[in-house]
């Protein structure tokens, strides 16, 4: 198999190729602002360089995709935003099958065979696609490849007519350390009542040296926290070690954003949520009173 | 400007009943409904038109099967949007949409979209899937420009200003219309239709046709496996002092702390 392999993010086009050797030769397309990172490239067959075009341009990349893809079988791109952006457009210009977020892929009797969450987390669909297949790969799933020097070629950029014009692009500020990759994770919910309470949650991170993430609702609807902390199928998900899961009832969204995680404890008065079935160790009391004695108690363990 | 909202009938997750032990999804017991982020396109549909004129209409195409429950579900999730402001709707139901891809929705979307509306607006996932293919495929069948993950969207004469917020960037894009366009949750807040307008809605015009497949799908679910995750379920009992006591030392235990 031939696999093309992008991403607008390299540390995911570095797991995307690991992805894709277990298929085939796999080609990694570089746009112009990823061509300080070239020597980071193990492992693939070949680098695709594209020096006439940047990664922020949508409607470059699937005209330039589409294009290049005549000549392989399955086109792999990451699962970010931007990424799934162009899984759609891409598989049906080429007239082929496509998936999102896919944890396993392997090949079967001609056919590609993806493994990937659905209903919310409750099950997973095994599928088999047709090729040409285009698919996203699942962040984290694939660690890149260490050993294997590619070799380097410079291809031009299509001619595109715009439809779309970028007239403001701003950088966010980062987080100190992402969600998906911390150790420790405090989540947080409904259950507390006002923002300035939410310090109770930030005081127990602290002293475990985590992260605190959030339900959607308490991002989105309330807006206390930045989006880049929500933690579910539409936001984050994450694998930590550790998840204290304070004030969430555990709604299927959020639910499967959590399953990878190693052990899971919730805080919550309703014994009846259902997040206690999703979780390792139950505590079911107000988190305004269990949680300034658990800190206090770590606290002192952690003092001396 | 007419506006085409695709509303899609989803399983209602929260609802759907697995058996870890059988592996067995009941998925024909699980009741369906529009999907969440589904009403947001909506209000933004029913908030554009009522700035600019013309019409918003909800297209669904049913997948789920053509029982009479099914019927009646997928006309009630109508119902529900109609009851928001949408002018119509079009509901597509048949034998063999259960087994159509994406592939295969777009191109049978394609026709009822082409020539009758100049915007189209989804979710940037439907609640069972949450692909976010469908948008992005029927504007690659109708050859035009798609933009998804919009916080907010303005309509300037042929052109659509759209915010949007990606992960490491927020955006602003000028697209010109016609264009599909998805939406998140952050885009508004859908409005709660009242009694009276519920009532309204059902003599609203809702037109029934039937699916016959276009194509042959790209894609055959081989499989749907329940995950494992097996969690102890273990409830700390005792006073806040003892309980916080307990949790440290299971945590010790595990190797965590």
């Amino acid at each position: 198999m031939k696999v093309l392999a992008f991403s607008h993010s390299m540390d995911l086009a570095l797991e995307l190729i690991s992805a894709g050797r277990e298929l085939g030769d796999v080609s990694l397309l570089m746009t112009s602002d990823q061509e300080g990172r070239i020597n980071e490239v193990k492992g693939a067959k070949e680098i695709l360089l594209c020096k006439g075009m940047g990664s922020g341009d949508q409607e470059g990349l699937v005209e330039l995709i589409s294009g290049l893809a005549d000549d392989y079988e399955i086109v792999l791109l990451a699962s970010d935003r931007r990424g799934r952006e162009l899984v759609g457009q891409v598989a049906h210009r080429l007239g082929g099958s496509s998936a999102v977020d896919v944890s396993s892929l392997s090949v079967e009797d001609g056919k590609l065979v993806v493994e990937r969450m659905t209903f919310g987390g409750k099950a997973i669909a095994v599928e088999e696609l047709g090729l040409p297949a285009v698919i996203s790969v699942q962040k984290g799933k694939f660690k890149p490849p260490e050993e294997g020097e590619p070799s380097v070629r410079e291809i031009s950029a299509p001619s595109v007519e715009r439809r779309i014009e970028i007239i403001e692009r701003k950088e966010k500020p980062k987080v100190g350390v992402p969600l998906d990759k911390a150790e420790i994770v405090v989540a947080v919910g409904r259950g507390f009542r006002k923002k300035e309470d939410l310090k109770l949650a930030y005081e127990l991170a602290d002293v475990l040296g985590g992260v605190v993430g959030a339900t959607r609702p308490l991002a989105a609807d309330l807006k206390w926290m930045e989006e880049e902390v929500w933690i579910g199928i539409s936001g984050v998900r994450i694998a930590p070690k550790l998840l204290i899961v304070v004030g969430a009832s555990g709604q299927q969204q959020f639910a499967a954003g959590i399953m990878d995680s190693k052990v899971v404890v919730a805080v919550n008065t309703d014994s009846k949520a259902p997040i206690f079935e999703q979780a390792d160790y139950g505590v079911v009391m107000d988190l305004y009173e269990f949680l300034p004695v658990l800190t206090r108690k770590l606290k002192e363990i952690k003092g001396g | 400007m007419d506006i085409a909202v695709l509303v899609k009938q989803s399983l209602d997750v929260q609802e759907l009943r697995v058996d870890q032990d059988t592996g067995k999804i009941y998925i024909e017991d699980a009741p369906t409904k529009a999907g969440d982020i589904e009403l947001n396109a909506t209000e933004e549909a029913v908030r554009l038109k009522e700035k600019l004129g013309g019409k918003a209409i909800a297209i669904m195409l049913s997948t789920w099967g053509s029982s009479g429950k099914r019927q009646k579900e997928a006309r009630e999730a109508l119902t529900r949007v109609l009851a928001m402001g949408l002018d119509g709707a079009v509901l597509i139901m048949g034998e063999g949409a259960e087994k159509g891809d994406t592939y295969v929705i777009a191109k049978a979307l394609a026709g009822e979209i082409r020539d009758k509306f100049r915007l189209v607006l989804a979710a940037e996932g439907s609640e069972d899937n949450f692909s976010g293919l469908l948008p992005a495929r029927l504007a690659a069948e109708l050859g035009w420009p798609y933009v998804a993950y919009a916080t907010a969207i303005e309509v300037e004469g042929d052109y659509v200003k759209v915010t949007r917020s990606l992960e490491d960037f927020e955006e602003v894009v000028k697209v010109k219309l016609p264009a599909v366009i998805s939406v998140t949750q952050e885009i508004n807040k859908p409005r709660v239709p009242k009694l009276v307008e519920i009532v309204k809605a059902k003599k609203k015009p809702m037109d029934q046709k039937d699916f016959s497949p276009p194509v042959e799908p790209k894609l055959v679910i081989r499989e749907l496996k329940v995950p494992k995750v097996e969690r102890k379920q273990i409830v700390i009992e005792g006073d806040v002092e003892e309980a916080a006591e307990k949790l440290i030392q299971a945590l010790k235990e595990e190797g965590v702390l």
